[in-house]
C-alpha cells in the first residue's frame, strides 16, 4: 500500500490545479486519472471545440473580406487537416498538464479508483492493480453525456459532442437535438463550414438560462447562416430510411404545428451532462448523493464523509470547469486547515456562438426575484468605433445596477468578444464597484471594453455615443 | 503510538482527566474526542490524532496528569501492536499534534452555507476572506465605505470589537480541541429514603476549591452602597434605538464598567492581587474586568481584557458574546485568565443585595443587584427613584474599610450622574 497526505481522483480542470495546489503546500499528492490528462475540458471539450469554433470562423470570414475589398477564391475546406491541427493544440496542453504535475511532484497513476473505505482507493489500471492510502481523497470525476433512448450513440451519425467535434468529413445535413450551449456552438461551427444545419429543441427558448434578448441577436446570424431553428419541438423517432431521399437518416420530430421529418446525415445529441458518481465505491462507504446523482457538499467541498471532498461537475451545477478549478482550489485551501469557502458573488459563463454571448452576477429575473431595485444600461455595439472597424458590430452590452448601493450587479453581453470582455464586468462584481468607480476608470481607445462604462453611464442617461433624451 | 498530553493552552502545565470517552480495546478514528481533560477552568475534550485500537488507557479519571507525559497508546490502524511498556517516558515534549479542525470535522452537509456572504453586500473578495479568517461575520458589520462598502478596516475593527472575547489560539494544539461544558447531569431530587452522590468533578470541583481557598486566605469584609440610578436609566433608554440599530444588547453592566474605570484608576489597591508566598502586593496597569456568569454547568469568569480602552458598544458586544460562549460552554481558556477585578450581577436575579465571594488572587469584588424604583427623600420631599444596591467585597489584607467606602463614594458619585464620565 502506498500512503499519501491527499489523493485526487480525476485530472480534469478541477483536479489537477487542486494536486498541484496540494502539492505546492508540502502535501504528498497522488493523482489518479482513468482516461486522459487534462479530463473532458482539454480533450474533448472546451478546447477543441474552440479550436473548431475559430477555424470554422476564419473560414466563414474569408468568404466575407470583399467586403473590405480583399478578392480571394473560394476558400477550400480540409476538414482532415482542420481535425489534425485540433488535435495538435489539444496535445500541446494536455501533455503541459501531466508535465506541470510531475514538475510538482504530484505521483501520477493510470487507472479506475475505486473506493475500499473512506481513507483508501484500488486503483486498476494497465499495469496491474494498486492500494492507494490518504487522509483526504478528493473526487473530481466530472461528468458525462447523456443521450436520449430514442436516438442512442451509435459513434457513426447518431453522435454525442465527443464524437461530432471529431468528424473526418463535413456532414452536408447537420441535425442538433438539444439547443443548449454546446449543440448550438457545434451546430454554428458546421453552418459556417458549409453544412445545413438544423436545431430541435423541446424549449420555447435556445439556451434557456440566458435573458431572451440576448439569444435573439444569435438568433439572427443563425437565420443568416440559414440554419433552421425549431423551437417547442421535441424529437419522437427515427424512421426509416426514404430510398428516394440521399440523407440517411430520418427523424420524426412533434412541432407547434404538427409532425415533421427532418433529414440529417449526422445528429448530435446534446440534452446535458450527469456526474460521474457512479462506480466508485461511494455506496459503500456512505457519501451522500442527491436525487439527480451529484455528490452532496458544503461549501468548502466537504461531503457527509470526514476526509473526502468533491469538486466540479461531480457535485453539481453550474458544470463548468473555471467553477471546478476554483472549487479544487479552495477544497486544497480547506484541506490544507485554511478558512477556504466558496463565498464568490458570481460564476461567469460565456456561450460561444457568434456573437459570443457571457454573462456573470444577476440577470433582471434575479434581480427581481431578490427585490432589488437595479438601473439598466444597454450599449450597442454599432456605436463602438473597434467593433465597426472590424466589421463586427452586432449585439450589445448590458449592465445591471443596484439602485440602492450604485453597484454592479449583473453584466450580460452578446457581441464579439464577450467571453473576454465579460472578465472585467466579473472582477467589478467581485469588488463592489460603483458606477463612480467604473465612468472614471479610463479604458483604452479604440477597444471593446469601452462598451462597460459607457453602458453604465447609460444607466442614468448620460452615454457620450448614444443619444438617450432624459425623462 | 504513544499519545500524550498534548500543550493545551498557555501557562498550563497539567490538567485533571474528567471523563474517559474510549475504552482499551475499543477502536477510535481520527478525531474522535477520546478524553475530557479539565485545566484552570475550562473543559477540553482531546482528540485521536489517528485511526485505531486503544491499547492501553494510563490515567485514571480524577487523576491530574503533566503535559508531555503519556496519556494512552494507541495502536494505530494495519500496523503491528508494539510491545507494551510498562513505564512510559516522563517528559517529553508532544509529538502528536492533533490536525488542524477546519479540515476534519463532520459538517453535515450544508451547514456551511450559512456562510454564504449575502450577494447584496459590498466587500471586496479580499475583504472577505480576511472575514473568513478572523472569523467576523460580514453580514454583521457596518461598512464604513461609499454605500455601505464594507472595507477591511471595518473587520479588522469588528474583529478587534469581539478579540478579547475569543482570542485566537497561541498553540496550533488549542485549535484542535474545543472547550465542551463539563456535563453535571441535572437530577430530580432523589426518592425519598434514598441517597445519591454526584462525583466533585470538572468546572463544581473547581469551583468548590477557588471559593474555599478564598475564604480561607482573603479576610472579607463588604461595604453596601446605595446609588440613584436614575440618570444611568434615563441615558440607557435614549441610546435603546442606536443599540438595537447596531445590533447590540445593551444593558446596565457597560455603564457600571465605564463608572468602575475612573474609580479603579484612582484606588489602585482594588485592581491588584496579594501574592500570599511572596508577601507583595502587586498593583496592575491593566483593567481586565471579570465577568461572573451563571451557566448550566456552573458559574464561569469570563474576563473583558483592557476594559478601559473600550467604549460602550465594545463592552455591551464582548459582554453578550462572552455570556453566551460561557453559556455553551464554548469559552477558550484564554477567555478565562488575566482577571484583575470581578463583577457579578445578582441582581439580574433578585435579591436585595449579595455579599459576594472574591476571586481570588483579585482583592475585590463588585456586586451589582437590583434596580428597583424606591420612595426617596429629595431635599425635604419624598420622590420616585430607580434605586439599586452596589455590595463590595474585598480582602481586608490590602484595602481598608475606610478606603472602600471612598472607593464605593466615587462609584456613587458617577452613576449618580453619568455625565460626570465625560471628565474623568
Amino acid at each position: 500500500m502506498k500512503t499519501f497526505d491527499a489523493i485526487v481522483i480525476g485530472a480534469g480542470p478541477g483536479g489537477y490545479p487542486c494536486a498541484i495546489r496540494l502539492a505546492q503546500e508540502g502535501k504528498k499528492v497522488a493523482i489518479v486519472e482513468k482516461d486522459k490528462w487534462g479530463g473532458v475540458c482539454l480533450n474533448v471539450g472546451c478546447i477543441p471545440s474552440k479550436a473548431l469554433i475559430h477555424a470554422s470562423s476564419q473560414f466563414h470570414k474569408t468568404q466575407h473580406l470583399s467586403e473590405m475589398g480583399i478578392q480571394v477564391g473560394a476558400p477550400k475546406l480540409d476538414m482532415e487537416k482542420m481535425q489534425s491541427w485540433k488535435g495538435g493544440v489539444v496535445k500541446q496542453l494536455t501533455q503541459g498538464v501531466s508535465g506541470l504535475l510531475k514538475m510538482n511532484g504530484v505521483t501520477a497513476f493510470s487507472g479506475n479508483a475505486v473506493f475500499k473505505d473512506a481513507h483508501t482507493l484500488e486503483v486498476s489500471g494497465a499495469q496491474g492493480k494498486e492500494t492507494l492510502s490518504a487522509k483526504d481523497i478528493v473526487i473530481a470525476t466530472g461528468s458525462r453525456v447523456v443521450g436520449i433512448p430514442i436516438l442512442k450513440f451509435n459513434g457513426k451519425n447518431i453522435l454525442d459532442s465527443t464524437q461530432a467535434l471529431d468528424l473526418k468529413k463535413l456532414p452536408k445535413q447537420f441535425l442538433v437535438v438539444g439547443g443548449g450551449f454546446i449543440g448550438l456552438e457545434i451546430g454554428m461551427a458546421y453552418a459556417k463550414l458549409g453544412s445545413k444545419v438544423t436545431v430541435v429543441e423541446a424549449l420555447d427558448q435556445l439556451l434557456a438560462s440566458v435573458e431572451k434578448e440576448l439569444v435573439q441577436v444569435v438568433e439572427k446570424k443563425m437565420r443568416e447562416l440559414g440554419m433552421t431553428v425549431l423551437t417547442s419541438t421535441k424529437a419522437l423517432g427515427l424512421k426509416e430510411k426514404d430510398p428516394a431521399k440521399e440523407s440517411v437518416l430520418h427523424l420524426e420530430v412533434e412541432t407547434k404545428d404538427g409532425k415533421k421529418t427532418l433529414e440529417a446525415d449526422a445528429i448530435l445529441v446534446s440534452v446535458g451532462r450527469k456526474p460521474n458518481s457512479d462506480g466508485l465505491g461511494l455506496e459503500k462507504i456512505g457519501v451522500k448523493l442527491d436525487s439527480k446523482g451529484n455528490i452532496q457538499t458544503d461549501n468548502q467541498g466537504k461531503t457527509s464523509v470526514a476526509g473526502i471532498w468533491a469538486i466540479g461537475d461531480v457535485n453539481g451545477a453550474p458544470q463548468l470547469a473555471h467553477r471546478a478549478t476554483q472549487d479544487g482550489l479552495l477544497a486544497a485551501a480547506a484541506i490544507c486547515g485554511e478558512k477556504a469557502y466558496r463565498d464568490y458573488k458570481t460564476v461567469p459563463w460565456a456561450v460561444f456562438v457568434d456573437p459570443e454571448i457571457a454573462t456573470a452576477g444577476l440577470t433582471e429575473k434575479e434581480a427581481k426575484e431578490k427585490g432589488i431595485a437595479y438601473k439598466v444600461g444597454k450599449f450597442p455595439f454599432a456605436a463602438n468605433g473597434r467593433a465597426l472597424s472590424t466589421n463586427e458590430a452586432h449585439g450589445f452590452f448590458k449592465v445591471l445596477i443596484d439602485e440602492k448601493t450604485e453597484s454592479v450587479i449583473g453584466v450580460h453581453i452578446v457581441g464579439p468578444e464577450a467571453s473576454n470582455l465579460v472578465a472585467e464586468a466579473t472582477l467589478a462584481i467581485e469588488m463592489g464597484a460603483s458606477v463612480e468607480d467604473l465612468v472614471r476608470t479610463i479604458h483604452t481607445h479604440p477597444t471593446l471594453p469601452e462598451a462597460f462604462p459607457e453602458a453604465v453611464e447609460l444607466t442614468f442617461s448620460k452615454a457620450i455615443h448614444v443619444f438617450k433624451p432624459k425623462r | 503510538m504513544d499519545f500524550k498530553l498534548p500543550d493545551i493552552g498557555e501557562g498550563i502545565h497539567e490538567g485533571e482527566i474528567i471523563k474517559w470517552l474510549v475504552k482499551t480495546g475499543e477502536k477510535v478514528a481520527a478525531d474522535q474526542p477520546m478524553v475530557e481533560v479539565m485545566t484552570d477552568k475550562a473543559t477540553v475534550e482531546i482528540p485521536s490524532p489517528i485511526s485505531g485500537t486503544i491499547q492501553t488507557v494510563y490515567a485514571k479519571e480524577g487523576e491530574t496528569i503533566e503535559v508531555g507525559k503519556v496519556l494512552v497508546v494507541i495502536q494505530e490502524e494495519g500496523k503491528a501492536a508494539p510491545a507494551p511498556k510498562p513505564e512510559p517516558k516522563k517528559a517529553e515534549a508532544p509529538t502528536a499534534k492533533p490536525t488542524a479542525p477546519s479540515s476534519r470535522e463532520v459538517t453535515p452537509v450544508a451547514t456551511a452555507e450559512s456562510k454564504a456572504v449575502p450577494f447584496g453586500v459590498l466587500a471586496t473578495p479580499a475583504t472577505r476572506k480576511l472575514a473568513r479568517d478572523l472569523d467576523v461575520e460580514l453580514g454583521a458589520v457596518k461598512g464604513t465605505g461609499l454605500h455601505g462598502r464594507v472595507t477591511k478596516e471595518d473587520v479588522q475593527m469588528a474583529y478587534e470589537g469581539q478579540s478579547a472575547a475569543a482570542p485566537r489560539p497561541s498553540h496550533t494544539a488549542v485549535s484542535s480541541t474545543s472547550v465542551v461544558p463539563h456535563t453535571i447531569p441535572t437530577v430530580a431530587a432523589p426518592q425519598r429514603g434514598a441517597l445519591q452522590t454526584i462525583p466533585l468533578r470538572g468546572v463544581r470541583k473547581k469551583i468548590a476549591e477557588a471559593m474555599q481557598h478564598s475564604k480561607r486566605t482573603a479576610a472579607h469584609f463588604t461595604y453596601v452602597e446605595e446609588v440613584d440610578m436614575s440618570a444611568v436609566v434615563q441615558l440607557r433608554a435614549s441610546v435603546l434605538e442606536e443599540a438595537k440599530r447596531r445590533n447590540v444588547k445593551l444593558s446596565y453592566l457597560p455603564f457600571i464598567i465605564k463608572a468602575l474605570i475612573p474609580c479603579l484608576q484612582e484606588f489602585p489597591y482594588l485592581n491588584s492581587s496579594l501574592n500570599d508566598e511572596k508577601e507583595e502586593i502587586v498593583l496592575k496597569g491593566d483593567y481586565n474586568i471579570g465577568i461572573a456568569t451563571d451557566t448550566p454547568n456552573g458559574l464561569i469568569v469570563p474576563v473583558i481584557k483592557g476594559a478601559d480602552q473600550k467604549n460602550i458598544w465594545q463592552l455591551a458586544t464582548e459582554i453578550s458574546v462572552l455570556a453566551e460562549k460561557a453559556r455553551m460552554g464554548k469559552v477558550a481558556v484564554d477567555d478565562l485568565k488575566g482577571g484583575t477585578f470581578t463583577i457579578t450581577n445578582a441582581g439580574s436575579i433578585g435579591g436585595v443585595f449579595a455579599t459576594p465571594v472574591i476571586n481570588h488572587p483579585e482583592v475585590a469584588i463588585l456586586g451589582v443587584n437590583a434596580i428597583r424604583k424606591r420612595p426617596v427623600v429629595k431635599g425635604d420631599q419624598i420622590a420616585i427613584a430607580d434605586m439599586m444596591f452596589l455590595s463590595l467585597s474585598v480582602d481586608h489584607r490590602v484595602v481598608d474599610g475606610a478606603d472602600a467606602a471612598r472607593f464605593m463614594n466615587r462609584m456613587v458619585f458617577f452613576l449618580s450622574e453619568p455625565t460626570r464620565l465625560v471628565f474623568a
